[in-house]
């Protein structure tokens, strides 16, 4: 038994549990750490982990399924190369509409990439989407000149049709609404793309009639 | 594809090249259209289907051939559609006029008038393209041919003399050569540092290593710019064939093309241009005969503006994310996976085989002193005539603005042009006759960059333009270096608070601090020319921050919290519009009664001064507000005569 | 490897050819601050704060000491009043983020600087993390175990340190995160305010 005092809410208790490191506040769920009496410093290894299960290639092709097949299909297609890991992910993105966790932990598994380097691409570029997007995407483009023709009242026109905000989606799936830095269409201001379809010279008038379009 | 053996000598491109020519040759009527993404948002999809229909109803599929090509430039005017062999421009075609180009041109060889372009001054009819006031002072080289090209189909590019400066190049000169030749040519790297390419080349194949690497950048993120994207979709081959004489010249073996991901068709078409290419002969194992082997791949960008960097570039195309790395050696010694890489940009390698075919004493006699060759220009913004523009370097921006360009959208006043993207500036009136080029721009503030040109009417405001640019690169800087991220966290806040009048005069002193330490201490070039924007329009629109501050007042009435929207009761015809459309319901009125803006509830959306119209709603800054006008005041009707 | 001769401060000193200007200054004993270096990494070159101005064929211009490496006939400058203003302006904005109470290295460098922590904070008010994002924790557990227990996501401004609770159990007390923060946020009880877990910050919860 050990006396342990949360360092974020305070709260103190007699841990019973067998973890060695870590237990769980009972009271706000963070994570506190266990000091036991004394601990060597560990040596400092490259790999301080147990070894880990790494299925044969039969044994592969039998036993994955799901989200561990689609990924694995992926990967083969892209011979297995680390420096492909951008393009794994967009082709996922882009078959499935987003990326979710599990999808991300495979990859790092199958492709033998730290967890953290995965989920740090995933969130560095806007192109990959960590929670799932409505059936259709309305990308609205910010660039200077769509801009300086007026993109930021169909923004206004649309936030206040559909009801949400930017980088949201409705609540009954249709729409997801989202900002680009340039869709290349300058000359056209402003420009939305709704599932990889332009519409140039937008009017705010005509937002309403586009939409509609969309089921 | 008439026949996928290799060509593996000179002569037999030669043959394979009269072959096309002795297909081709008997004229038969073409209609090609524009299916660029450009052209597409404006319907030319459905001009497409309209044709390939008509075509068939008529019976004149042998006798008429279809042709989907790229983009001529003068976007405002699309879809269009050429009719060969008389180069006949129809343009703004949609779907119902398919019918009487093909009874009217394609059957009887008579000119349909009315969807041939008019000139705004003359007002008569223009039946040839370089007739027409967008293209006469234009030079066009990289982009003349996109009308007569289908990107996916190689011997298009074959038949028009394409890889003919690939076999001078493998057959006829060596490297060292091939290199003297663009330096002497003076070309400049047009991603926008204007780097002199040959000399970029030459330290790349001097560095003491045996694998060396090339890329195209075509991660054009710059806002207002697309002249990349035209030049991969219509011509891709063009840039492929740059890329092969450079990689031959650098002694490369493997090359990349970073395309963005926002740019589906350039792609698409990049990828076809390549597999088409190593068909014929022209890429892979002993191109040309001459045991010269190159491979080149297709590397997708994630939607980064900050891996356009070339450094950042080179880290993403290794699998991490697209951070800049500090560029003290330069990436032509230690660059992709720390080997010799040479980086250019897509009108660069686009560039080279005309310099190949033409001679450097050709590229060198257009444009200036400084810069020779063309440049091309996404003219954008409140303009005319938008669209892409290839002209000689020296051309002043009057010329292009008000020649070419058409001067300003609804004839109002010009106030400045901003060029370079977010790491350029603007440049005011007094600068009108500066001419172009990448020196000339840099003694006045900004820089050329990729070359987009943003033109800015009386109704933008400078103090609003600063604070999109620096919003921009807040959110697409990557946060790494300290001065760049919580420097442009702090720009973005001071701007907010004067737009939102909330500003003060030492605002502008922390801003000058601020821009000095990030232009020094900046790991890379989007932290060092972030305050580009805001030191250019601080420089030359003063007036307008001390209005914002001292006055509370947006003279461009932009900055929505400093305007108040009023319906001016003599103008306004109680239509009923711009109260259904407002979205806070902000507006009072019934039929027949005047209607009022309720100053509590109204958001300054702008959509009322949107659809009104009468041009009853007015924007007024610092000014106060007219009282309310009577209960059940009637519109005074306009066009009744009393 | 190739000797090359150049001068910091006025002073001469030979160096090899692969040091940077900030190995070469510790052999004269010149101390350049940095707030992101450990002896044991590669140079990363977040901070900045090690700039210093740099002279060579007439042209000068700012560098990072910690990345520039030496060459033959550089004329380096580690203190002038210009130097100075950026390390204060660099101290300053890094207190934006990381908030006027940050004790370690970042404090004795503010006083030495005479940088007012709060001068910019005043405007920009925000929740304070004490973290610079100098990456030294993170750069530390990677080269201690590999799949890393703690990393950075985001972008830009949204950039931030998070915990993998799946990886948490490989965290070995090695304490080496604690030893190289330079804010004093990582305690030897762990960091304060604690890194948000991953899946607070997918859920919007952070």
């Amino acid at each position: 038994m050990v006396k342990l005092s949360c360092h974020h809410c305070d709260y103190s208790w007699n841990y019973q549990g067998k973890t060695k490191y870590y237990a769980t506040c009972p009271n706000c769920r963070y994570k506190v750490r266990i000091q036991p009496e004394e601990t060597p410093k560990p040596e400092l290894k490259r790999r301080d982990l147990e070894p880990r299960k790494i299925l044969s290639k039969e044994k592969k092709a039998k036993k994955l399924i799901g989200i561990a097949a689609i990924v694995s299909r992926v990967i083969e297609k892209h011979q297995h190369d680390k420096s492909m890991l951008i393009q794994i992910l967009l082709q996922l993105q882009n078959d499935f509409g987003w990326l979710p966790r599990e999808m991300l932990t495979e990859v790092s598994k199958q492709l033998e990439i730290p967890l953290n380097r995965v989920y740090q691409i995933s969130t560095f570029y806007k192109a990959f989407s960590l929670a799932p997007r409505g059936r259709h995407l309305i990308r609205v483009c910010m660039g200077t000149s769509c801009k300086v023709r007026g993109a930021t009242t169909i923004l206004d026109k649309l936030q206040s049709t559909l009801e949400i905000e930017k980088d949201q989606t409705t609540p009954d799936g249709r729409f997801s609404l989202e900002t680009v830095n340039c869709a290349g269409c300058c000359a056209l201001g402003p420009v939305i793309t709704i599932d990889g379809e332009y519409h140039g010279n937008l009017k705010v008038m005509d937002t309403e009639k586009i939409l509609a379009k969309y089921k | 594809m008439e026949s996928t053996k290799p060509v593996r000598t000179p002569e037999e491109l030669e043959k394979l090249r009269q072959k096309i020519e002795s297909e081709r040759g008997n004229k038969k009527p073409t209609v090609s259209i524009c299916i660029s993404t450009g052209c597409v948002a404006l319907g030319a999809t459905s001009v497409l289907e309209a044709f390939k229909t008509g075509i068939k109803k008529a019976k004149l599929e042998e006798k008429v051939e279809i042709k989907e090509t790229g983009c001529l430039g003068f976007c405002e005017q699309g879809p269009r559609v050429t009719v060969y062999p008389d180069e006949i421009c129809y343009f703004k075609v949609k779907p119902d006029d398919v019918h009487e180009i093909i009874s009217q041109t394609i059957k009887e060889n008579k000119i349909v008038e009315r969807l041939l372009y008019t000139d705004p001054i003359t007002r008569k009819k223009v039946r040839r393209l370089n007739e027409i006031p967008f293209y006469k002072d234009q030079l066009r080289p990289l982009l003349e041919n996109n009308a007569r090209i289908d990107p996916k189909n190689i011997l298009d590019y074959i038949h028009l003399d394409g890889y003919k400066a690939l076999t001078k190049a493998i057959s006829q000169m060596t490297p060292q050569q091939i290199i003297e030749e663009i330096k002497k040519s003076k070309l400049r790297g047009r991603g926008g540092g204007g780097f002199p390419t040959g000399i970029k080349w030459e330290t790349t194949r001097n560095a003491p290593e045996e694998t060396k690497y090339v890329i195209v950048n075509c991660d054009e993120g710059d806002p207002g710019a697309f002249m990349d994207r035209s030049l991969m979709e219509g011509t891709p081959h063009s840039v492929l064939e740059g890329l092969i004489i450079g990689a031959y010249a650098i002694g490369a073996k493997e090359g990349y093309v970073y395309v963005r991901e926002e740019y589906p068709l350039a792609t698409e078409n990049i990828t076809t241009a390549i597999e088409q290419a190593k068909q014929y002969g022209f890429l892979g194992e002993n191109i040309l005969g001459s045991g010269f082997n190159f491979n080149v791949r297709v590397h997708k960008g994630a939607g980064a503006f900050v891996s356009g960097e070339s450094s950042a570039l080179m880290t993403a195309i290794e699998g991490k994310i697209g951070e800049p790395r500090p560029k003290y050696v330069h990436t032509a010694v230690k660059g992709l996976w720390n080997k010799p890489t040479c980086l250019n940009n897509v009108k660069t390698w686009a560039n080279v085989p005309l310099i190949i075919i033409k001679g450097a004493e050709w590229f060198k006699n257009i444009g200036t002193e400084g810069s020779s060759g063309t440049a091309i220009f996404s003219l954008v913004g409140k303009i005319k005539n938008t669209g892409l523009v290839e002209v000689p370097m020296g051309i002043t921006l009057r010329d292009l603005i008000y020649k070419i360009g058409g001067g300003i959208k609804d004839d109002k006043k010009f106030k400045a042009v901003q060029t370079g993207g977010p790491s350029g500036g603007f440049i005011p009136e007094e600068y009108l006759d500066l001419q172009v080029d990448f020196d000339e721009i840099d003694k006045v503030g900004s820089m050329m960059g990729s070359g987009g040109l943003v033109v800015m009417d009386e109704d933008t405001c400078m103090v609003d333009s600063a604070r999109y640019f620096v919003d921009f690169l807040l959110d697409e800087s990557c946060g790494k270096c300290i001065p760049c991220r919580e420097g442009l966290r702090v720009l973005s806040k001071n701007l907010g608070n004067i737009c939102e009048g909330k500003g003060e005069h030492e605002d502008i002193v922390v801003v000058e601090d601020i821009a000095l330490t990030m232009e020094n201490a900046s790991l890379c070039a989007l932290g060092t020319t972030a305050a580009n924007p805001v030191l250019t329009s601080l420089k030359y629109f003063r007036e307008e921050w001390d209005q914002h501050i001292k006055d509370k007042r947006c003279i461009a009435k932009s900055c929505k919290s400093l305007t108040d929207y009023y319906i001016d009761p003599k103008e306004c015809q109680a239509c009923l519009i711009c109260l259904r459309e407002c979205p806070t319901k902000a507006i009072e009125g019934e039929k027949d009664q005047v209607h009022w803006i309720n100053q509590e509830k109204c958001e300054k959306c702008g959509i009322c001064y949107e659809v009104c119209k009468f041009d009853a709603v007015k924007k007024l800054s610092g000014e106060p507000i007219p009282s309310k006008p009577a209960k059940g005041m009637k519109p005074i009707r306009k066009g009744v005569k009393q | 490897m190739k000797t090359l001769t150049l001068k910091i401060d006025g002073k001469e000193i030979e160096a090899e050819e692969d040091m940077t200007i900030l190995e070469a200054a510790e052999k004269l004993s010149i101390q350049i601050p940095t707030l992101c270096h450990h002896k044991n990494l590669e140079p990363y070159g977040a901070c900045r704060i090690c700039s210093v101005e740099i002279e060579t064929r007439g042209k000068s211009r700012i560098v990072a000491a910690c990345c520039y490496p030496v060459k033959n006939d550089l004329n380096v400058t580690t203190r002038s009043p210009k130097i100075d203003k950026i390390r204060k302006t660099i101290l300053e904005l890094a207190a934006v983020s990381a908030g006027e109470d940050a004790m370690g290295e970042m404090r004795k460098l503010a006083s030495e600087y005479n940088a007012d922590l709060s001068h910019l904070r005043s405007k920009t008010p925000i929740e304070p993390t004490k973290c610079i994002l100098c990456g030294l924790c993170v750069r530390r557990c990677i080269e201690a175990t590999w799949d890393s227990v703690i990393g950075f996501i985001g972008r830009g401004t949204k950039r931030q340190i998070t915990l993998y609770p799946e990886k948490a159990s490989i965290c070995t007390i090695c304490d080496y995160c604690h030893d190289v923060c330079p804010t004093g946020k990582i305690t030897s009880t762990g960091p304060d305010p604690p890194f948000p877990q991953i899946d607070d910050i997918l859920a919007g919860r952070e």
